[in-house]
C-alpha cells in the first residue's frame, strides 16, 4: 500500500507538471483555434534560460519561479510577433505546420547553444524532503502541485470575472462578432501567447528542478497532449486537472507493468478516449460523423 | 507559343501530358538518370539514391497530406514498420527478398487502416496527435519486441538478390532505387487522375460536398491511408536496404518532420512537388555544410560537432520560410518560370 500511495504521490507531481503544459495548449487553442507543437519546446527553452540566470544571479527558490515566468511569456510575446502574427488569416494547417517547424528550430538551438549533456538544475531548499503522514515528498513536488491549483484557479477567475478573459471567451467562441464588439483579437493572441508560454515554462523549469536539466525536456510536450486529448483542447481547466490524471496513471503503469509502456501509456489512453469521446472528456461536444 | 487547346475526349483531358515538349524532357530525364552511375562519383551517386528513396517516402505522405488533406505526424511509424517487415522477413521467416519487400508495403497498410479508422470521427489536429501517438507506440513496441525485433540494437541486412540479379554494388542499388522511385511516381501520378484521385482531392477542398457528390468518405479516407502507408512503408525498405541495418536510432521523429518538410518546400498537393521537395531538403544540408567549409572558422567546428542540430534548424526555417512567404512551394515558382519561358516577353 505505500508504495502505491507513493506512485500516486509522485505522479501528481509529474501530473500538476503535465497539466501546466496541457493548460498552455489549451489556452493557445481556445483564443486562436491552433495547436501550438512548439509548446515543449518554449518550456524546454524558458528552463535553460532561467537556468543560466540562476547560475549568474545565484537566484533563490521564488525568484528563479518568477524567472521561469517572465522569460517565458517574453519568449511567447516575441514568437507570437515575428512568427504567428504574419501567419494571421492563413489557413489553419500552414499555422499549424508553422509551429511545427518552430519546435524543431528551438529545440536545435537549445542543444547548440548549452549542449547535450544534462545538468543540476539546484535550487536552495528544493530537495529538502517533507514527511506527510509517514511519506517523503520534496518541496519542489508540493511546490509544483501547489502551483497547478493556483493556476487552474487564477484562470478559472481570469476566464470567468475578469474583463480580458470574457474577451478572450468572445474570440474563441466567434472571433468575427468579437470583432464587431470592438476586442482586438490580435491582442488577445499576444496575451494567450504571452500566458501560455508563461506556464509552459513554469512546468520546464519545475521539470529541469525535480528531473534535471537535459535536451529531452522537449518530450514534455509531447507527454502532455493525452493530458490535453483527455480534457479536450478548448477546455483549458479540464485540461490542467487531466494532467493529474495522466501524470498518475503513467506511474502507475510504470511501477507495475514493463517500463516501455509507461511511455506509451498516455498515448493508448487517448486513442480510447478519442473514439469514445473525440471532444474529450470536458471538451465541448462538436459532433463528426462520417 | 502554344495555342488552341481543344479537347474532343475525356481521356485527352486527364491525360499526363500532351506536350512533345514535355515527353522529349522526360525522355532525357530518364536516359541521364540511367546513365547516372557511369558518370557521377561514387558520393553524388549515393547522394542520388536518397534522393530517390526520399521521393518514394514522400510520394506516400502526399498522397495523405497533400492529396487528401490529413494531417499527419507520425509517418516515421509507417516507415519504422516497411523496414522492419523486411528485415524480419527476410532474416527471421526466410523469405525471399521479393516477398519480403511486398510484406514492406503489407504490414503497414494494414496498420494504416487500423490508424486511419479514427480519422472518420477526428478533425484535422486531433488526427495529427493519433498519428504521433502511433508512431511512439510502433517505436516503443519495437523496441519491447527482444529477440524477434532487434529490440535496441536494431536487425543487420544484406543488400539482396532480387529476380536473379544483385543490387549489392551501389551502382545495381541506385537503379533498383530509380526503378522503385518511377513507379512510385507513375502510381501516384496515375492514381492523382482517376476517379480515386479526384474523389481524394474532393476529400480534402470539401468534405461535405464531396459527400454530396457520392464520394463515399468512409471508403476514399481509409484507402488514402492505405496507399500513404503501402509506398511510405517501401520507402522504409529501401532505407534499411541502404544502410544494412533497421534499428529505431534509424528512423528518429525528425524524419516526419522531414517528410513535412518536403512537401511543404515542394508544394503540397502535387506529384511534382514531392519531386523537387526531396531534391531540395535532401541538398540543402549538404549544400549548407559546404558554405561552412568554405566559410571556415568556428561554424565550421559546430557543422561536425551537432551535424543534426543543423540539419534540424534549416528544416525547420524551410518550413517557416516557405509557408510564411510562398505556400505553393518550389512546384509554384517552376510553374511560374514556365510560363515566364513559354509566353515571353508577354507577361501570361
Amino acid at each position: 500500500m505505500g508504495y502505491f500511495i507513493e506512485l500516486v504521490i509522485s505522479g501528481l507531481a509529474i501530473g500538476a507538471i503535465y497539466g501546466l503544459v496541457a493548460m498552455s495548449f489549451a489556452v493557445i487553442y481556445k483564443a486562436t483555434g491552433i495547436v501550438n507543437f512548439a509548446q515543449g519546446e518554449m518550456g524546454m527553452l524558458t528552463a535553460y534560460t532561467s537556468w543560466s540566470i540562476a547560475v549568474t544571479l545565484g537566484t533563490g527558490g521564488v525568484l528563479t519561479v518568477l524567472t521561469a515566468v517572465v522569460v517565458g511569456a517574453v519568449l511567447g510575446l516575441l514568437c507570437e510577433r515575428l512568427i504567428m502574427r504574419p501567419m494571421l488569416g492563413e489557413p489553419v494547417l500552414s499555422v499549424v505546420l508553422v509551429t511545427v517547424g518552430l519546435a524543431v528550430v528551438l529545440r536545435s538551438i537549445v542543444t547548440i547553444v548549452w549542449g547535450a549533456a544534462p545538468h543540476k538544475f539546484e535550487v536552495a531548499g528544493a530537495d529538502t524532503i517533507l514527511q506527510i503522514a509517514g511519506i517523503g515528498i520534496r518541496v519542489s513536488q508540493v511546490t509544483v502541485i501547489v502551483v497547478l491549483l493556483a493556476a487552474l484557479g487564477g484562470f478559472w477567475f481570469f476566464l470567468r470575472h475578469s474583463r480580458f478573459g470574457v474577451a478572450m471567451r468572445a474570440v474563441a467562441a466567434d472571433e468575427k462578432t468579437a470583432r464587431l464588439m470592438g476586442v482586438s483579437t490580435a491582442r488577445v493572441q499576444a496575451v494567450a501567447w504571452a500566458a501560455a508560454s508563461g506556464l509552459a515554462g513554469l512546468a520546464g523549469a519545475f521539470f529541469a528542478v525535480i528531473y534535471g536539466l537535459a535536451p529531452t525536456i522537449f518530450e514534455l510536450g509531447l507527454k502532455a497532449f493525452p493530458a490535453t486529448v483527455l480534457g479536450g483542447f478548448d477546455s483549458i481547466i479540464g485540461s490542467g486537472a487531466s494532467g493529474l490524471i495522466i501524470g498518475v496513471l503513467e506511474n502507475l503503469v510504470g511501477g507495475y507493468l514493463p517500463s516501455t509502456l509507461k511511455e506509451i501509456a498516455g498515448f493508448v489512453l487517448i486513442l480510447v478516449v478519442l473514439m469514445v469521446r473525440p471532444f474529450g472528456l470536458f471538451g465541448e461536444k462538436r459532433i463528426e460523423r462520417v | 507559343m502554344r495555342s488552341g487547346f481543344f479537347k474532343q475526349r475525356y481521356a485527352e483531358l486527364v491525360v499526363l501530358t500532351d506536350s512533345p515538349a514535355v515527353k522529349a524532357w522526360t525522355a532525357a530525364l530518364v536516359i541521364a538518370l540511367v546513365a547516372a552511375p557511369f558518370i557521377v562519383s561514387s558520393f553524388m551517386l549515393s547522394h542520388l539514391t536518397v534522393i530517390l528513396f526520399t521521393i518514394v517516402g514522400a510520394l506516400g505522405l502526399m498522397v495523405l497530406t497533400g492529396f487528401t488533406g490529413l494531417i499527419s505526424l507520425g509517418h516515421v511509424g509507417f516507415l519504422m514498420l516497411g523496414g522492419y517487415a523486411y528485415a524480419i522477413g527476410v532474416t527471421r521467416m526466410g523469405w525471399p527478398p521479393e516477398a519480403a519487400l511486398v510484406l514492406s508495403a503489407v504490414v503497414p497498410a494494414v496498420f494504416g487502416l487500423i490508424v486511419g479508422l479514427p480519422s472518420l470521427r477526428l478533425h484535422g489536429l486531433y488526427l495529427a496527435i493519433t498519428t504521433l501517438a502511433f508512431s511512439h507506440i510502433v517505436s516503443a513496441s519495437i523496441l519491447a519486441g527482444g529477440k524477434f525485433t532487434g529490440a535496441g540494437k536494431g536487425i543487420m541486412i544484406e543488400r539482396p538478390v532480387l529476380f536473379g540479379m544483385s543490387v549489392a554494388s551501389d551502382r545495381a542499388f541506385y537503379w533498383f532505387c530509380l526503378i522503385m522511385c518511377v513507379a512510385a511516381v507513375l502510381l501516384t501520378l496515375n492514381l492523382r487522375r482517376s476517379y480515386v484521385g479526384r474523389a481524394l482531392v474532393a476529400v480534402r477542398d470539401n468534405d461535405i460536398a464531396a459527400r454530396t457528390m457520392g464520394v463515399n468518405l468512409w471508403r476514399y479516407k481509409l484507402l488514402a491511408f492505405l496507399i500513404s502507408a503501402a509506398i511510405t512503408g517501401v520507402a522504409g525498405a529501401l532505407m534499411g536496404m541502404y544502410a544494412s541495418i533497421v534499428s529505431v536510432e534509424g528512423f528518429p521523429f525528425l524524419l516526419s518532420i522531414e517528410a513535412l518538410a518536403i512537401i511543404i518546400v515542394g508544394g503540397i498537393g502535387s506529384v511534382l512537388g514531392a519531386v523537387f521537395g526531396a531534391i531540395f531538403i535532401v541538398t540543402l544540408p549538404e549544400v549548407f555544410s559546404w558554405l561552412v567549409k568554405i566559410g571556415g572558422g568556428r561554424l565550421a567546428d559546430l557543422m561536425t560537432t551537432s551535424a543534426h542540430e543543423i540539419r534540424s534548424v534549416l528544416y525547420g526555417l524551410a518550413i517557416i520560410g516557405f509557408l510564411r512567404f510562398d505556400p505553393r512551394g518550389l512546384r509554384g515558382m517552376w510553374h511560374d518560370l514556365r510560363h515566364t519561358w513559354v509566353q515571353w516577353p508577354l507577361r501570361f
